[in-house]
């Protein structure tokens, strides 16, 4: 490897020796829907904040379905475990990390930890998982950062905020971006908050605001350039998660840094996407990095996260399946800020849906949200759900349970105007999924009109109900294509 | 080899309420019309019925699951009944279980009914029960047989014009039919422009909602003529159950449904039929959407797999055509109380054989059809009657 050996680790007494620790794997999410600000301001009489548009969850959406769709991004043929950040995970007793690892269909044998309470959650769980990877298997981690933040109506934060994901693997082989140094100061500085009973955020935005910023990333940064021996200059591209969409060059010029080195932030496309942030934009500053790049990534949030990364040869055969660009370049934008509204409120207010018991759950459910079916030895019909008898030649022996492809093709469709549903119509199709098998499936995130058989889709896990405490999830599709085709 | 039941059956009476939103009935009220009105046209007292078969699929509120609820609407007690319930063929199978029993030899005069009411409930459409929550959200009737309507026009051409004929005769048909649910004729323009319900479904290409009850009297066929001099007799009976989820089976081809191959490939060979296109003088099929008319032409053998569009077409199937279907309106306009349709069918081929049909009267019937189709294609059952 290019970039040299180096300790990372507890340098305990059996001194192991690393070769390299740092990002194998880099993937985003965005959700397909937009909301342009104008939209939202004239809601409320207003000018907006910012010009373009914001990112926006559909009905079905929540962090954690962002989240498995920036997972399943990364294409990894193994993992380790799966550290999930958000402040607004679905659920606040329960592991979502443990949901996420079950829909990808990860052995049990894995770690998970979920990562919450801060903006810096994302690079917490990433500080995390390098210390894991460092003293652990070899197989990487996948850290996962995924928000969905509420903000007041007619809050400024409602127009500039964005929902999305970004997932890092974090390991030791086939790494595009080395770790040469870390640092994390703790600071708890308010800014943004929210209790126990909240449903959004409170807003402590100011140029005090700015200036805690400033004071606390500038240490964090203060001490990871201390730690590597360079100069801001010596850096390609600088990482700040952005806090007040006006800030941005006040502060890079105060920390000692060019406009040119800032990463590009996508407010005006996409928003501020909380603790995914320092990951998307990680993401996006691979994209377009070169052999021999410094990044330097900064995490903010009561404290900060400084990390540095040096750029490998190996980012040059690394392929994006859907780069930014391309998720940005296809949204549906929602026809009414009403819409934009319900979609994010619609299951505060609907938890109607079926009570099922633990024991469905285990034998049913898991099994469907890990899309298993069942292979049979003596024709090779993949069929879902499992079997025990072979739908084709009804052979009892041989039958395997496997796990089905999550890409497929609609074989037949339809356009529903009459299923309930909060935002009519349904398209269900008839999909066969890669490698065999037939799946019943919603299609989401679709014009109507795009529908036809042929179609490429994507498995995608969304939101199905909620009801006896539950969400229920179960896998949709949506187009494939927007630069995964 | 099964052995047939031709001949071995009569119906000598039959009743039917008549068809819609019948806000002022209650279930129990419809059943006792129709199996009054049966007692009456087989000329017996209730006393003479020795069992009854009950088919309903969703009898609502009280007795819900059990065959209580035709024992309390007639007050036929002590007495063995039996209730059926089989997605959409539930009056049919109700009317096959008690065929076996008379042809059996067990009984000699026994009551079919079906009934249900659908206007009282709280949702639009047909109120699903037992349903799986995930595996089939989303679902609705017309959106399970437009997936293959979708899929048969990719495969054979046709689109909603051909589906409009369907609903146009139909209609055409139901406006003669003064207990049909819908007694108005509709033009194909109509059809097109009214809302989608499931893509290629409009409102027109749908069967209603609807409440109603119908009932048959039986008896061995020896006995048929002590009760009656114009009987009809049962040719064939055919029941075939095929997957409920075929959306999840990649061999299921969606352009037809093999359940209904099969039950007329059975009912067919007890009744001796050869051809059906020829011998068949007149058909009620299961059209709860105009599409699966014109699958079930080409199911049950009245043309090829993919040639239906051609038989409502060219008129084969029109009311002067060489062989009407659904005479009566069909479920498309005459309506469809689940449990009720397949019981109420049979009353219209009997109607149409003993030539009391009136306006529809279809011309020289001699052997008559009763299809129901029930799920998603999954449960079908075919009757050949004969005079």
């Amino acid at each position: 490897m290019a970039a040299g050996k180096r300790i990372i680790g507890p340098g305990d007494e059996t001194s192991w020796v690393l070769e390299m620790i740092g990002i194998t794997g880099h993937a985003v999410y965005l959700p397909r829907h937009r909301i342009e600000r104008e939209k939202i301001a004239a809601a409320h009489g207003g000018k907006p904040v910012l010009e373009g548009e914001r990112t926006a969850i559909g009905f079905d959406e929540d962090a954690l379905t962002l989240a498995l769709e920036a997972v399943q991004g990364l294409d990894l043929p193994a993992c380790g475990g799966i550290y999930f950040a958000s402040t607004t995970a679905p659920y606040l007793e329960r592991m979502n990390a443990a949901l996420l690892a079950t829909a990808c269909d990860l052995p049990e044998e894995i770690a998970v930890a979920d990562f919450a309470h801060s903006l810096r959650a994302g690079t917490a769980a990433l500080m995390a998982a390098l210390d894991r990877v460092a003293v652990g298997g070899s197989e990487p981690i996948v850290v996962v950062a995924a928000d969905v933040r509420e903000a007041s109506p007619e809050s400024p934060e409602e127009q500039w905020f964005g929902d999305g994901a970004a997932a890092v693997a974090v390991g030791r082989e086939h790494v595009v971006a080395e770790v040469k140094a870390r640092a994390s100061v703790s600071d708890d500085f308010l800014d943004f908050v929210r209790r126990d009973k909240d449903e959004r955020i409170t807003s402590f935005a100011s140029r005090f605001t700015v200036e805690g910023y400033c004071r606390i990333v500038g240490r964090a940064l203060a001490r990871v350039l201390e730690e590597s021996g360079l100069r801001p200059s010596e850096i390609a591209r600088v990482i700040l998660p952005p806090m007040d969409p006006k800030m941005m060059a006040r502060v890079a010029a105060e920390l000692g840094f060019r406009a040119e080195q800032m990463q590009e932030t996508f407010l005006d496309r996409a928003g501020m996407l909380g603790c995914a942030m320092p990951l998307f934009l990680l993401s996006a500053a691979l994209e377009q990095a070169r052999p021999g790049d410094r990044i330097l990534l900064v995490g903010y949030g009561s404290g900060a996260d400084a990390v540095l990364f040096e750029v490998t040869p190996l980012i040059e055969g690394y392929v994006v399946r859907d780069p930014i660009a391309e998720q940005l370049r296809h949204g549906l934008r929602f026809p009414s800020y009403e819409r934009f509204r319900k979609a994010r409120e619609y299951f505060r207010h609907h938890d109607e849906g079926p009570v099922l018991s633990n024991v469905f759950y285990e034998k049913e459910e898991v099994r469907t949200i890990r899309l298993r079916g069942t292979e049979c030895g003596e024709c090779g019909l993949r069929q879902f759900p499992p079997t025990r008898i072979c739908q084709r030649c009804h052979s009892t022996t041989g039958l395997r349970e496997v796990s089905l492809g999550r890409q497929g093709e609609v074989f037949t469709y339809t356009v529903d105007w009459l299923a309930a549903s909060p935002m009519p119509p349904t398209v269900l199709a008839v999909v066969d999924v890669e490698g065999g098998g037939r799946l019943y499936l919603q299609v989401t995130d679709v014009e109507p009109s795009e529908v036809h058989i042929g179609m490429r889709v994507r498995l995608t896990l969304r939101r199905l109900g909620a009801g006896g405490g539950l969400y229920h999830y179960y896998w949709k599709c949506r187009p494939e294509g927007r630069g995964d085709g | 080899m099964v052995e047939s039941l031709k001949d071995k059956v009569a119906i000598i009476g039959i009743g039917c309420t008549k068809f819609g939103e019948l806000h002022d009935k209650s279930l129990s009220e419809l059943m006792a019309e129709a199996a009054f009105a049966a007692y009456e046209d087989a000329g017996i007292e209730p006393e003479r019925v020795e069992a009854a078969w009950l088919g309903t699929f969703s009898p609502g509120f009280g007795g819900g699951k059990a065959s209580v609820t035709l024992a309390d609407a007639l007050r036929l007690y002590g007495k063995p009944i039996t209730r059926v319930e089989n997605y959409c063929a539930t009056g049919t199978d109700a009317f096959r279980n008690a065929c076996l029993a008379v042809a059996a030899g067990v009984y000699e005069v026994v009551l079919v009914v079906g009934a249900e009411k659908l206007r009282d409930r709280p949702v639009r459409g047909l109120q699903r029960e037992g349903t799986h929550p995930y595996l089939e959200a989303g679902s609705t009737p017309p959106g399970l047989f437009a997936l293959a309507a979708n899929r048969y026009f990719h495969r054979f051409g046709g689109d909603r014009r051909t589906l409009a004929k369907v609903a146009v005769k139909n209609h055409r048909n139901g406006a003669l039919n003064p207990k049909a649910h819908f007694r108005m004729e509709v033009t194909e323009e109509q059809v097109l422009a009214a809302p989608l319900v499931a893509y290629p479904f409009g409102l027109y290409d749908c069967c209603p909602t609807t409440d109603g009850a119908a009932a048959v009297v039986i008896c061995r066929a020896d006995r048929a003529r002590q009760f009656r001099e114009d009987p009809v007799y049962v040719k064939g009976i055919g029941l075939a159950v095929e997957t409920g989820w075929p959306f999840f089976d990649p061999t299921f081809e969606y352009i037809g449904f093999p359940a209904t191959v099969a039950a007329a490939a059975e009912a067919y060979r007890m009744a001796g039929i050869r051809n059906p296109a020829r011998e068949i003088s007149v058909a009620e099929v299961h059209d709860c959407f105009t599409w699966t008319e014109i699958a079930n032409y080409e199911d049950l053998g009245f043309c090829k797999k993919g040639e239906g569009r051609y038989f409502i077409e060219e008129g084969r199937s029109a009311l002067a055509g060489d062989l009407p279907v659904n005479p009566s309106g069909g479920l498309k306009s005459f309506g469809h109380p689940i449990g009720a349709s397949g019981v109420r069918m049979l009353t219209e081929i009997v109607l149409q054989l003993r030539g009391q049909a009136g306006a529809r009267q279809v011309k020289n019937a001699e052997l008559g059809l009763v299809h129901n189709l029930g799920g998603p294609g999954s449960v079908a059952c075919v009757v050949v009657l004969g005079r």
